[in-house]
């Protein structure tokens, strides 16, 4: 057929559509809907050109294409479209051109731009219907059905500032996900049992998976996604709930497709639920208990849009017990069930909606005399009323004729009938209420009396559903030629003469119907004794999971708020102590056990054995004592003064074993330190004092026991560690290459700016960040600064030290320029010379003030770091050029006459981490100064004015 | 040798947990230095001490001598303590930022403090 558009083709078009849909429909304002609708209705055209081929009850015919996915664990994008698909692609399509229509009319003008997010999600919904019924892939469905829960979810929350809106929205998509994750497990099942993912296959060797162990777990899976998702006893209470939806949706989702897709599953999974009677009679029980529930609720509630979910969910009832019965009755029962129902009740949404909209009054009771402001709604909504009661010449009397029939065909008639009947009947009634009620009493209302009158896009789509309710009853010769049958073909798994007719005579089925008939009338008639009456029975909507729901969802919030509370309970002490108490014990535990058998050492002895360095054993005594000094000590002071001693003996240690790099930095870096720490604290000398702290030592008994565990615990590790055997490999590698590929002899400079640069550039990014955070965390209003801040005129120092300030700056500016540049063959190198820059800096900082010594910088200190860090990345630019990898450095031979140097992008990247360093430490020197003096201010204040300013200023 | 660095750094880890257990922020933070330091000198002793040469390759020759020390602990070290000195750089900023928020550096008052607000 050269009309039909690949199956492909057509999902692509409906989610490349409804995404471009979200960008351009607020651009066309009041024809956005019409616009809009074109999407739909030219999808369904496309199906429609499919229909033909399908038309025939000989043979199944199936239209199959396959997109791989991920072929390495079988996911595809098999698409299949037949009867059974069709029938529900017809409806997501057709339905969804009205939908668009009445929703375009159904937000104001004024309100363009929601309107238009509104219709492109109803869009989005439509193609990820589209793709689960289309899918063969039982993934790919799995993954399209979640798109549908998300996208209701989006749905029915769509009026975000309602707090029922959103809870409602979280509720039908915390069970319907939920169901979903359930069936995505399911389907895991079955696709491993069965060696195929695809739906086809899977379902057409029903007894493989019969067979499997798995199969009551997985059939139990299954269920649970399909129940959930389509509003099934016990899970039933989110689609009533659901109705804080805008009704644009709820006629769409709740009637006519997304609760659908859970019958649609079990529909397709009839062949491998039916190998086992029990499933059947479970999922016979469920639909009975569900129909009878939501019809005692529907006869309870009193708003027009619950009354219909209710309605709709016995609807599901229904449709799940007809699955469960089995013959080919039954798939025609469900296929023209289907049908019928999608049309009568979007119709019934669409006027219910109209109704509320117009009056703004919700509810059943309070709407009254809308016949001559609603003409045309009101006959449309009789029309589909009538469908619902199932009186010919309605599609909904045949439906409901064969669905009478396929229970009849059931073993245990009497129950199943009965309930059959009284549920009927209880649709009857629901359907003549809302026909009558609003429309045809009470006091009759002007056009004055409502909000707005009929429009054009509202009533559309009640009145062609309702028309076509009445033309495929009439013409039943289309529905069961072109939809029905061939969906009830699909359904049975092999042809079958499709009877689907208005008139069979008299049969057991039509006394039925004129029953039901009946004691729907009696319950119209009763209507208000009947609700009294049942608000009376026993309280059935107990029986629901709701309270389950509620009970789960408060205790997991309270679970998680004890859990918070115990776990992060801001006290500092006590995360670290569990955090050591961790560290420690798997430390441990990792020695004892994970090395078994060698102990967790090798070799101690030559560990003892090993001879002492007297010099270096004095600095190792220096250093530990400075730490005890440090921790027990309770002048902070003294503290910092005892963690730079014990830095600099660190510094020592690491000259005395062959790492001069080492040293040097440790010794600017703890110089530094020391100057920082102690400009906070001296300048701050408040802080040093803590309430209730008396004596010379600080000791905690307890902590002190910690610590000693925990000190054990490292030594233990440590000599762990020294006695394991050692590989020498990497270090030898560059060792070897140092010289012939980097043109540098200092290996620990030439690892840094060369073999590891990339390391390093991330190192010096993390200096830069750290001073950025410092720079914004610290930052303050400039109007709270005095004018003289950074000035020396707080303390004014000596003569002298000024002068020998400014001497000994320009000499270790000078020094760190040096040993910037020799770093490559000698110690030295970026970090070093840039904390000896730094430290110059401080110097002259603490002489002058450090707006001066800022000002001998010319450029802000953030500034100079950001160009430390481009410069490094430049570095790295002409490797990637040249070589292909960034950061492998160049280098070239500079001819200067009488002697040639080699230089190299190494050059470029060193400086840019002296200016990295340089420029972060400057930062953060300035902002403490900064704060320093903001803080001097204010106590100056304070003194000066009195106490009462402190809390005004604060 | 070995044994006395093990003993030093244990003193060190302890002594900075001891700190770190302290109430007064500024004693934090020492105690978060200490601990750098010490972890420090655990990656130095983890590459083999014994050598006194560094590792710089002598001129007039192309490979480094087998007597000189191990470089490669030298190089993450040297990054290391940079990195530190920038984390306890960022801490004592915190401190004096929380110090202008709540004027003590009793981790515990500044519990109670957040409390009342939140």
């Amino acid at each position: 057929m050269p009309f039909e558009i690949s199956l492909a083709t057509i999902l692509i078009v409906a989610f490349a559509g409804s995404i471009a849909s979200f960008f351009i429909l607020p651009r066309f304002g009041k024809l956005s809907g019409p616009v809009a609708a074109l999407l739909p209705a030219g999808l369904f055209a496309a199906f429609i050109a499919y229909l033909p081929s399908l038309a025939t009850d000989e043979q199944i015919v199936t239209h199959t294409q396959q997109v791989n996915w991920v072929p390495s664990i079988d996911v595809n994008l098999a698409l299949r479209l037949d009867g059974f698909s069709m029938l529900f692609a017809l409806l997501i399509t057709g339905i969804a051109a009205l939908v668009v229509l009445y929703a375009a009319a159904y937000y104001p003008d004024e309100k363009a731009n929601e309107r238009a997010r509104f219709i492109a999600f109803i869009l989005l919904f439509m193609s990820a219907m589209l793709g689960a019924v289309l899918s063969d892939n039982v993934i790919a469905l799995f993954i399209f059905w979640e798109m549908t829960s998300l996208i209701s979810f989006m749905l029915i929350g769509f009026k975000s500032t309602s707090a029922a809106a959103r809870k409602a929205a979280l509720q039908s998509l915390i069970i319907t996900a939920g169901g979903g994750l359930a069936l995505f497990g399911g389907l895991l099942i079955a696709g491993m049992e069965a060696g195929t993912f695809s739906l086809s296959a899977m379902t057409a060797d029903p007894e493989g998976l019969a067979a499997s162990p798995w199969f009551a777990i997985m059939v139990a899976l299954i269920l649970l996604g399909a129940f959930t998702k389509s509003a099934q006893f016990p899970f039933h209470f989110w689609l009533p709930n659901a109705m804080q939806a805008p009704t644009p949706a709820s006629a769409y989702l709740h009637s006519a497709t997304m609760v659908k897709l859970g019958i649609y599953l079990l529909a397709r999974f009839d062949p491998v639920l039916s190998q086992s009677t029990t499933v059947l009679n479970i999922m016979l029980g469920f639909g009975l208990v569900t129909m009878l529930v939501a019809a005692y609720n529907a006869i309870r509630t009193d708003g027009l849009k619950s009354m219909l979910a209710y309605s709709t969910v016995a609807s599901l009832g229904i449709l799940v017990t007809l699955i469960a019965l089995e013959g080919p009755g039954a798939s025609i029962g469900v296929a023209g069930f289907i049908l019928a129902h999608a049309l009568y009740k979007a119709a019934l949404f669409f006027s219910a909606g109209i109704v509320i909209h117009a009056t703004g009054k919700p509810k059943v009771a309070d709407v009254h005399g809308l016949l001559y402001v609603f003409p045309i709604t009101a006959a449309a909504t009789v029309l589909a009323s009538l469908s619902m009661a199932g009186l010919p010449p309605f599609i909904g009397f045949i439906a409901k004729e064969y669905v009478i029939e396929a229970k009849l065909e059931a073993s245990f008639v009497f129950l199943v009938t009965a309930a059959t009947v009284v549920v009927n009947a209880v649709l009857v009634a629901v359907a003549g209420v809302l026909a009558l009620k609003p429309f045809f009493t009470g006091p009759m209302l002007k056009k004055s009396d409502c909000i707005h009158g009929e429009t054009f896009g509202m009533s559309a789509g009640p009145a062609v559903l309702a028309i076509l309710g009445i033309a495929l009853g009439v013409f039943a010769d289309i529905p069961q030629f072109l939809i029905v049958g061939p969906a009830a073909i699909a359904l049975n798994g092999e042809p079958f003469y499709v009877s689907f007719e208005l008139w069979a005579g008299i049969t057991p089925m039509l006394l039925l119907s004129i029953l039901v008939v009946a004691v729907g009338g009696v319950f119209i008639w009763q209507w208000g004794r009947l609700r009294r009456l049942v608000a009376h029975l026993a309280p059935i909507e107990k029986l629901s999971a709701e309270r389950g729901y509620y009970f789960l969802f408060d205790g997991l919030l309270a679970l998680s708020k004890g859990t918070t509370r115990t776990v992060q309970n801001g006290s500092m002490r006590s995360y670290v102590v569990t955090t050591i108490g961790v560290v420690a014990v798997a430390l441990i535990y990792g020695i004892v056990v994970g090395f078994a058998g060698t102990n967790g050492f090798g070799d101690v002895s030559a560990l003892v054995t090993q001879p002492i360095r007297p010099y270096l054993l004095i600095v190792c005594l220096l250093v530990a004592a400075s730490a005890v000094v440090a921790s027990i000590s309770r002048s902070l002071v003294v503290a910092v003064v005892a963690v730079g001693l014990l830095g600099y003996g660190i510094a020592l240690v690491f000259l005395m074993n062959g790492a001069p790099d080492l040293a040097l930095t440790q010794f600017s870096v703890e110089t530094l330190f020391v100057v920082i720490v102690m400009a906070v604290l001296v300048k701050l000398p408040t802080i040093a004092i803590r309430r209730g702290d008396h004596g010379r030592f600080d000791f905690r008994p307890g902590d002190a026991l910690l610590s000693i565990a925990f000190a054990l615990t490292v030594f233990v590790v440590v000599l762990s560690i020294a006695t394991k055997p050692f590989d020498l490999t990497v270090t030898q590698y560059f060792a070897e290459r140092s010289l012939s590929d980097a043109f540098g002899r200092n290996v620990v400079n030439v690892i840094l700016v060369d073999f590891r640069a990339l390391d390093t550039l991330g190192e010096i990014a993390v200096v830069a960040f750290a001073a950025i955070s410092v720079w914004g965390l610290l930052s303050i209003r400039k109007t709270a600064l005095p004018e003289t801040s950074g000035d020396s005129t707080v303390t004014m120092p000596s003569l002298i030290f000024v002068t020998t300030a400014r001497f000994f700056f320009v000499i270790m500016i000078a020094v760190s320029i040096f040993v910037l540049f020799r770093g490559h063959n000698e110690p030295g190198g970026g970090f070093i010379g840039g904390l000896i820059a730094s430290a110059g800096f401080a110097v002259l900082a603490l002489a002058l003030g450090v707006n001066f010594a800022q000002k001998r910088l010319w450029l802000h200190p953030i500034v100079v770091m950001g160009i430390g860090l481009v410069l490094a990345i430049v570095s790295g630019l002409p490797g990637a050029w040249l070589n292909g990898s960034f950061l492998t450095h160049q280098w070239g031979d500079l001819n200067l006459g009488f002697t040639s140097i080699k230089i190299g992008t190494t050059m470029i990247f060193d400086l840019g981490v002296f200016l990295t360093v340089l420029g972060g430490v400057l930062a953060f020197m300035v902002r403490v100064q900064q704060q320093n003096a903001l803080v001097i201010h204010r106590e100056k204040a304070t003194a000066e004015t009195g106490p009462t300013l402190q809390g005004v200023q604060q | 040798m070995t044994v006395v660095y093990a003993a030093m750094i244990s003193i060190i880890a302890g002594a900075g947990i001891y700190m770190l257990l302290a109430r007064n922020l500024v004693r934090m933070i020492l105690g978060i230095a200490l601990l750098a330091a010490g972890a420090n000198v655990v990656i130095f002793l983890s590459g083999r001490l014994g050598s006194v040469a560094p590792p710089i390759i002598e001129r007039g020759t192309e490979g480094l001598a087998q007597t000189a020390a191990n470089s490669l602990p030298q190089a993450l070290v040297l990054t290391a303590i940079v990195i530190g000195f920038a984390l306890t750089a960022f801490a004592i900023a915190l401190a004096v930022k929380a110090y202008s928020s709540f004027q003590t550096l009793d981790t515990a008052a500044m519990t109670a403090a957040e409390g009342e607000q939140g």
